[in-house]
């Protein structure tokens, strides 16, 4: 028995690091060009307006494709990357995927993480793409990826809490900080910004230092853009903001709303705070908890001095399909489906943000689906100068550093100096370990 | 001498009964005993989950020791379980003692007792519990009841801790079950003799029930203190960690460095440190209780 034991042990300390190497570029099922009776399993995550509306486009593939039946696995953003992630290592991973930009570098950085699309162009239109757009999905070369939308985070206002404080959207950074004291007198906060998941409070600060220095946090290949005085700006900004009342300090919002989702605390319902800062793919869920038409969209800040600059966009969520899956075929044209077929593209609206496809584009427009908050966004959004995210910034590392900082200089644990030194520091050393 | 041998009735031979253990064996070592070796040669390398690793010797164990977060977990930790285990010993006695009476209808109330450490553990109570104490929530309108302002439970380092001792302590049923146990195999004759020498009912409570429970005690402070130490669903759930890293647990930042920043081999490092450090916990409370444990023995 000892020795079963021993050989046990061996056999354990040979196969562990064996265990976390499973990732080989041949270990993938060829396409065989034909579409076979399956079941996929797809999964994103969203709010309650994107379950609804993918449901509904899942049911029309089931009726157009009776033999290729999907199970819809889906929720909240909150975990999701943790619960994708383990089963990617896992090798369980869902035959389509909905995914978030940061998951190329962390998931693919060899191209590897994922099935290559490039292989799969019998099922998956790619005409439909502009070329700018296909290459954020792809990863040493192969296409690992293919964007559903391009979007950026844009102030959104609760129009009744406007109204009953007397005052108007704000246009530039100053009137921004105006507005803090006024809508207070009504205990109200013009704006919300969270250190949790969405880490709009770093994302606000980043916006106006790019926009006054034209310098960018993080650049695309990974390197670190802002200078210590850069951050320090940056947090001075956001202490700022918290000073004059623009947004509640992070304490006063954690004992406000906990740790829950901001769309689904009373502050936000009951219209205390009048302001967000929001992807104009995930804007549904805050304007499907207040009555129709009450949340509007809002102007893109600038300096008095007229700088636009700084605003950010990315693909807001891209496809994938596993490189463990068995059905490369289907799974591409289900792909397809959800990325460009007209009646899909009419039944999920807006629900991931304004498509790039542009056959679901004109489906849309055909449709009078392009309108709404989401919409109105873009299009101010679109006549900007604007910076495409480094992904390298989306890594929930570099979020956890800033959203410490940020956290720090709230509770007066650090002033921006120190804090913005440690910044810099830290972000510095994290993107050279993960380029290396 | 003649070597005696045995007939054996339903013709099992020598290895039979490894046979029959065989599943347990095979799975413990495919499900614990592996994952345990693997886990410390993953904690060797630069693992992210995905790739095949490198080893990289003892780097993440000196990371983990030169760094904040590690320190900072374990004192986490360590505080978290100092303030849960002993009130959490405390009021399962007392729920023991008072359950322990003889009147109508006593078990119903031991199964009342019981019910909030099934719900508990469960996901849907801990998400209750998280809304008691925002604002406007049962926690706001009970302190406003009394006149008293309201708490921010979440912002301060101290209440936030609190929240999740809370928790945990309104969960007492099963240290209470086995000091109940205990309290049902103490004869009766010590509290009549007692009380015939003129001993009153809080006398006989120290001098009778407190040294008979020695041993419970003792098994239920080993259980408790691990329990707490591996503390993870309720500061994830409920503050997040937070504030200030003030409730952020070293099951917490295994699972993040885990899954959520993909270093796998530094988790696995974390995850043996740990071990370790209960492993230590609970062999120093063997040895400051040995005399004691002797003298009831």
């Amino acid at each position: 028995m000892k020795r079963f034991f021993v050989y046990l042990a061996a056999i354990g300390c040979i196969t562990a690091l064996s265990a976390c190497g499973r990732v080989s570029s041949d270990s993938f099922t060829p396409p065989d060009g034909s579409l076979d009776k399956c079941t996929l399993r797809f999964s994103w995550w969203g709010g309650d307006d994107r379950h609804e509306a993918t449901l509904a486009a899942i049911k029309l593939w089931e009726q157009e494709h009776p033999d290729i039946t999907i199970t819809p696995e889906y929720g909240g953003w909150d975990g999701w990357t943790e619960k994708v992630s383990s089963q990617i290592s896992g090798g369980t991973a869902p035959d389509v995927m909905q995914i978030n930009y940061d998951w190329l570098v962390s998931l693919s950085p060899d191209g590897d993480g994922f099935y290559d699309l490039g292989l799969l162009t019998d099922r998956l239109d790619l005409s439909v793409f502009d070329d700018e757009v296909l290459s954020f999905g792809r990863m040493n070369g192969k296409l690992n990826a293919v964007t559903v939308s391009v979007s950026g985070r844009g102030l959104f206002y609760n129009s009744d809490t406007f109204s009953r404080c007397g005052v108007a959207y704000p246009e530039t950074w100053q009137e921004l900080i105006a507005l803090g004291s006024r809508m207070n007198e009504n205990g109200c906060y013009p704006l919300d910004l969270d250190i949790q998941s969405g880490g709009t409070a770093w994302y606000l600060a980043v916006v106006y230092v790019q926009q006054q220095t034209g310098r960018e946090f993080v650049t695309m290949d990974g390197g670190l853009g802002f200078t210590e005085d850069d951050i320090r700006m940056a947090l001075d900004f956001y202490k700022e903001l918290e000073v004059n009342h623009v947004i509640r300090t992070v304490r006063e919002r954690s004992d406000d709303d906990g740790n829950s989702a901001l769309y689904q605390s009373p502050s936000f319902i009951d219209g205390r705070v009048g302001g967000i800062l929001e992807w104009g793919s995930s804007v549904g869920k805050y304007d499907m908890v207040l009555p129709e038409g009450v949340l509007e969209a809002g102007a893109f800040l600038h300096g008095d001095d007229g700088k636009e600059g700084g605003w950010m966009i990315k693909p807001s969520v891209l496809y994938a399909v596993s490189k463990d899956t068995e059905y490369p075929d289907e799974a591409a044209a289900f792909m397809d489906f959800m990325l460009s077929d007209p009646e899909c593209a009419a039944v999920l609206g807006t629900s991931r943000g304004i498509p790039v496809s542009y056959r679901a584009e004109e489906a849309l427009e055909a449709s009078g689906l392009l309108s709404g908050i989401a919409c109105d966004s873009d299009e101010l959004l679109s006549e900007l100068d604007t910076v495409t995210i480094s992904p390298y910034m989306e890594l929930p590392r570099v979020k956890e550093l800033c959203n410490s900082a940020i956290e720090k200089i709230s509770y007066g644990r650090s002033d921006t100096a120190d804090a913005a030194k440690e910044l810099y520091t830290s972000v510095e050393e994290y993107l050279k370990k993960v380029k290396k | 001498m003649k070597k005696r041998s045995y007939r054996n009735p339903v013709g099992v031979g020598k290895y039979t009964g490894l046979l029959l253990i065989m599943p347990f064996i095979i799975g413990s070592a495919v499900f614990t005993l592996y994952p345990f070796i693997a886990s410390f040669v993953l904690g060797l390398t630069d693992s992210d989950g995905i790739h095949f690793p490198e080893f990289i010797g003892a780097e993440n164990y000196a990371e983990m020791l030169t760094g904040s977060e590690f320190l900072g977990a374990v004192m986490v930790t360590l505080k978290y379980t100092f303030i849960l285990v002993p009130l959490k010993l405390a009021v399962s006695l007392l729920a023991a003692v008072l359950l322990n009476a003889e009147i109508k209808g006593i078990g119903v109330y031991r199964t009342i007792f019981y019910i909030p450490s099934i719900l508990g553990s469960s996901l849907a109570a801990v998400i209750m519990w998280q809304f008691l104490f925002t604002s406007g929530g049962l926690a706001e309108q009970v302190t406003s009841f009394f006149g008293l302002p309201p708490v921010g439970w979440y912002g301060s380092s101290g209440s936030a801790m609190a929240m999740i001792v809370l928790l945990r302590l309104w969960e007492f049923g099963s240290a209470m079950i086995l000091f109940l146990n205990a309290l049902k195999d103490i004869p009766a004759e010590y509290y009549e003799a007692a009380r015939v020498d003129g001993c009153g009912r809080v006398r006989a409570f120290f001098r009778i029930t407190l040294p008979l429970l020695g041993r419970v005690t003792f098994l239920n402070l080993v259980l408790q203190t691990i329990a707490a130490m591996q503390e993870f669903n309720a500061p994830y759930m409920i503050t997040g960690g937070g504030p200030m890293k003030s409730t952020y647990t070293i099951g917490m930042l295994i699972y993040d460095e885990m899954f959520r920043y993909h270093n796998a081999g530094f988790a696995n490092a974390v995850s043996w440190a740990f071990f370790v450090l209960v492993t230590a916990v609970v062999l120093v409370l063997f040895a400051v209780t040995r005399r004691r444990r002797e003298e009831d023995e």
